[in-house]
């Protein structure tokens, strides 16, 4: 599966890629608008090793921010299950707060907090937390009712062993979802470097942005694609050991 | 085909016509114009050209697009996307540096808006040497980063004997004094935090560059090779036209109209701030000499490049004098 998603990815940015140089050759573009091959090379070589880092940092930070967004959507997605006023009350503030962009909020939490790692991981957090709030809740106010009538009518139904019965019954989705939430994540901090943080790669994206080097922009894509590929990789296989577990 | 269906397809292409020449009637040849930066007094000229009707006098219908940070007009000048734009000398070298057809026009800013904003109650600057041991913020990646490393280099200042901070549009480090020296325009930013600081009773100074002789080129105007090369007339009827906005805007007389046209873009800056930053931008834009507005600076463009070599931000020279092809008659 690890090695899949690598293959994948590596063959849609050379897909990419392909298209851009096929752009470039056929209008006859220079380096400026387009890097030729070459270019992209030398510069590959050039920043590799310094963009590794970035990509690394911005992976810490958006890795902490997803663990603290599954466990606070995990949270109250359990408590929003309920078809009580409080439950309601959740699923309609989710909603409602997930529609303000980011972008509009991340200058706010910057000037409050600085340009360091608690900003990031705080943008990182709420970009990936509300799409996860509304999975978690989806999936946790779904009864599983064959299941969970038996428990109820022989009396021995705690609000734990609902969660397990949807969670048990529910897992390849909620596995999908965390995966996928590792972009989100990813995708979320590097907003946030580019927006006012003074690290990580999309701090690097923003400087080879002002230098007008896309060369370098593509290599910061490859860095962050096979980064992310690599994760996503591991967070599924991790998915499959919790399933063998439970399922034992 | 029948009679009515004749006389429908006469009345569609009746209606077609007169759109059509009703909509050319008066029109002007259609040119794109790619500002660098947000449109503010910076831009004052350009937009008079307009605003006063010189475009219009000179047969052009012209659309004046704002720029921004992810916005490249020499990229448009390639692709197609905008006939003019308004770059840096440091973009122009090194579009040219990697093959880019592109060529200088004009020259708008005759000096640098770039300059260093200090307490003077916390930093004395007297020369570049007083920089050791400051807390100066640059924009990594953008000019000021390479004027201020010119200007340490020149003082004989290493890397690790000052703190380089990264600076946003947030001022709020250089407020609470955790940076020393904070980049500002001197024509914008400079004019607006200089009087709220001076007004909450603060000293201050600024640190120009200029004054050290580091002469880095700011906003220029330019074009594709191509278009000077097959319709070098539409290029000189385009900047005699912008030219003529930049003069009306040095001219005291048109002072209001100048803050009138600039405040339908920029509503948000008082009238007052408007008139004081007119007139540091006139302070930027009018030549040494009597020399004619937009005039290109070759010594200050030979030098920019230098300072690009000499920081690494090109590999080899790129002659950048066989890119500069005034049009303002010199």
């Amino acid at each position: 599966m690890l090695l899949r998603r690598i293959y994948q990815f590596l063959l849609i940015y050379a897909l990419g890629l392909a298209g851009l140089l096929a752009v470039k050759y056929l209008a006859g573009l220079s380096d400026y608008v387009i890097p030729g091959f070459g270019a992209l090379w030398r510069t590959g070589g050039e920043v590799t090793g310094r963009y590794a880092g970035d990509v690394l940092d911005t992976l810490g930070v958006a890795v902490v921010g997803q663990v603290v967004s599954v466990l606070l959507a995990l949270v109250i997605g359990i408590l929003g299950r309920q078809t009580t006023w409080f439950g309601s009350f959740i699923k309609v503030a989710a909603y409602n707060v997930q529609a303000y962009p980011i972008v509009a909020i991340a200058p706010i939490i910057f000037i409050l907090l600085g340009d360091g790692f608690l900003s990031r991981l705080i943008i990182a957090a709420m970009i990936c937390y509300f799409p996860l709030l509304l999975a978690v809740v989806g999936i946790m106010s779904e009864p599983v009712t064959d299941i969970e009538h038996f428990y109820r009518q022989t009396g021995r139904m705690r609000w734990q062993l609902e969660v397990k019965i949807r969670a048990f019954e529910n897992l390849s989705k909620l596995t999908t979802v965390v995966s996928g939430s590792a972009t989100l994540a990813m995708a979320g901090t590097i907003v946030a470097e580019f927006i006012a943080a003074g690290a990580g790669i999309g701090y690097s994206i923003r400087i080879a942005l002002y230098q007008s080097d896309l060369a370098k922009i593509l290599v910061a894509l490859f860095m962050i694609g096979i980064t992310l590929s690599v994760y996503q990789g591991m967070l599924e296989r991790a998915g499959q050991m919790v399933k063998q577990v439970w399922a034992r | 085909m029948g009679r009515h269906g004749r006389t429908a397809i006469f009345f569609f292409g009746a209606i077609v016509l007169f759109f059509f020449l009703g909509g050319s009637a008066g029109a002007g040849l259609k040119i794109t114009y790619r500002l660098k930066w947000l449109i503010n007094m910076s831009t004052v000229g350009d937009i008079l050209a307009d605003g006063m009707g010189f475009f219009k006098q000179a047969g052009l219908d012209v659309e004046i697009k704002a720029g921004g940070p992810e916005r490249d007009a020499i990229r448009e000048l390639e692709l197609g996307y905008a006939d003019f734009g308004a770059a840096s000398a440091d973009q122009v070298i090194l579009a040219s540096a990697k093959g880019a057809p592109v060529v200088v026009v004009a020259q708008l800013f005759q000096a640098n808006p770039l300059q260093w904003i200090y307490f003077k109650d916390a930093v004395r600057l007297d020369s570049p040497s007083d920089l050791k041991g400051k807390r100066i913020g640059v924009t990594f990646g953008k000019n000021d980063e390479i004027i201020m490393r010119t200007l340490l280099a020149r003082a004989g200042i290493t890397e690790d004997q000052v703190a380089l901070e990264s600076v946003r549009l947030d001022y709020t480090p250089f407020y609470k004094r955790q940076v020393d020296l904070w980049p500002v325009y001197a024509n914008t930013q400079a004019v607006e935090i200089g009087r709220r600081l001076t007004q909450a009773g603060e000293r201050i100074g600024f640190f120009d560059p200029g004054d050290y002789g580091v002469r880095f080129v700011a906003n220029s105007v330019v074009t594709s090779q191509r278009l000077l090369a097959e319709n070098p007339e539409l290029v000189r009827r385009f900047i005699t036209a912008l030219m003529q906005g930049w003069r009306a805007a040095l001219d005291p007389a048109n002072t209001e109209t100048a803050i009138s046209q600039v405040r339908r873009y920029d509503p948000d800056t008082a009238v007052d701030l408007l008139r004081a930053q007119l007139e540091a931008t006139r302070r930027l834009i009018r030549p040494e000499g009597g020399a004619p507005v937009g005039r290109i600076d070759l010594p200050a463009w030979e030098q920019t490049e230098q300072i690009m070599l000499a920081c690494g931000q090109i590999a080899k020279p790129v002659k950048v004098a066989a890119r500069l092809r005034s049009m303002v008659g010199e």
